[in-house]
């Protein structure tokens, strides 16, 4: 009985011994792969910053945005077509794209009214063009040719003709999604405006304004034109309302700043 | 994981594909909107500068930085690494996405969402597609969620560098 009872005592001391063995085993195994899980997510959630910083500085080199670029001569503020006199009382920013279909609503609807203003020495409109529906001309970046064109016209043959182009280009919009008019096209169009071909050919084709229309388009963006048309009347933005809606606001804005 | 081990047989054939199921669609989509967005980076910084919400300062930074942050998060849960680390931070950005949104609906700005490039221009009836892209954020932060909550599948390199 005794031995047995010594037997079975021993027994259950080793059980206990070997199961305090396999806890403080289990326990520093624990630990190990605890230490491992640590060290593998701080070396992966490192090589993953790593990657986002460069990625990051690549990409801002790949963004000419703000690189110095001479503006053509002739802008008024940088980024504006003028039409009428500087002296004007009435400034009227109408940012636009040249592929953007409200856009050329607006220019058909309202560019004989505010024409009368310009004649008359009321207005000076201020054509702040944009280029962000570069990706809506199948990848021809229509937008940034078009602006382009008319940055060269304006540099070569001054602003009453960068007008004339501005409006042709309107009169010839392109339905969005398609690659629209060709550079020979704009070429054909300058000089229906009154550019020289000898001068404009070359800057047309290479596009000698690109950065000036890309830091137009982001300045434009800084400027609130999130959506375009959007029209400024001597610094009050008008609401984005219906081409029909927006061209009686517009004549009654400036009727309104006339008055002042 | 006591619940998996007390749940009936069949729940347990079939509850660990839901973090396959969701690490795919998430990662998935992840990587759709970082890889559409990396071509142009001046235009994803006027798409965040669109929405009128953060400093000048630090707009063009988080535009160049977003697409490759969005790629990388959408690789390692597609192929299953850091699962919960990835979903934390899934969760923020996507709760960052729907607060963006609804408060550009809220202000009545007509914007694109710029989730999958494009953006920083208008919007036709920029309104009416708010609520459904914010009902898909939200759809992705449950799968996100679901994944904080389980982060262990089959199919994840996890498995394989972090066993349990």
């Amino acid at each position: 009985m005794t031995k047995k009872q010594s037997r079975a005592t021993k027994q259950a001391h080793a059980q206990r011994a070997a199961e305090r063995a396999a806890a403080i085993r289990a326990e520093s195994e624990r630990k190990e792969r605890r230490r491992r899980t640590i060290v593998v997510t701080a070396v992966v959630i490192g090589v993953l910053t790593l990657v986002v910083a460069i990625a990051t500085i690549v990409q801002s080199g790949r963004d000419t945005t703000g690189e110095s670029a001479t503006p053509p001569a002739g802008v008024v503020d940088t980024y504006g077509l003028p039409r009428g006199s500087d002296g004007a009382p009435v400034t009227v920013e109408i940012y636009e794209d040249f592929m953007c279909p409200f856009c050329g609503d607006l220019e058909a609807a309202a560019t004989d009214m505010l024409v009368g203003y310009v004649d008359a020495g009321d207005v000076q409109v201020q054509y702040k063009m944009l280029s962000f529906l570069d990706r809506a001309s199948d990848g021809s970046d229509y937008s940034t040719r078009a602006m382009n064109a008319v940055g060269v016209v304006l540099d070569t043959a001054g602003p009453e003709a960068a007008v004339r182009l501005h409006d042709l280009l309107y009169e010839n919009q392109p339905a969005e999604g398609t690659p629209g008019l060709d550079d020979d096209q704009l070429v054909a169009l300058a000089v229906e405006a009154g550019a020289d071909e000898e001068q404009v050919r070359g800057p047309i084709e290479d596009r000698a304004f690109e950065v000036w229309v890309k830091n137009a388009t982001d300045q434009a963006n800084q400027d609130g034109a999130t959506s375009t048309p959007y029209v400024v009347v001597n610094d009050e933005p008008l609401d984005q309302v219906p081409t029909e809606q927006l061209v009686a606001d517009l004549e009654a804005a400036i009727e309104a700043a006339k008055a002042e | 994981m006591t619940t998996v081990e007390t749940a009936p047989e069949t729940r347990r054939a079939w509850l660990p594909w839901v973090g396959v199921f969701a690490r795919l669609l998430v990662g998935g989509v992840w990587i759709a909107a970082g890889l559409l967005k990396i071509p142009d980076p001046a235009e994803n910084v006027r798409a965040v500068r669109a929405y009128r919400l953060l400093p000048e300062a630090v707009v063009p930074t988080l535009g160049h930085s977003l697409p490759f942050v969005e790629l990388l998060l959408g690789l390692c849960l597609v192929i299953g690494l850091l699962v919960r680390v990835n979903a934390v931070l899934s969760c923020l950005l996507l709760v960052a996405f729907v607060v963006g949104i609804a408060s550009a609906w809220a202000r009545g700005l007509q914007i694109e969402c710029g989730c999958f490039g494009g953006g920083g221009g208008s919007a036709a009836n920029a309104a009416e597609k708010y609520p459904w892209e914010i009902a898909r954020d939200f759809g992705l932060l449950l799968s996100s969620a679901w994944l904080v909550w389980r982060p262990r599948s089959p199919w994840a390199l996890d498995n394989r560098v972090l066993p349990e």
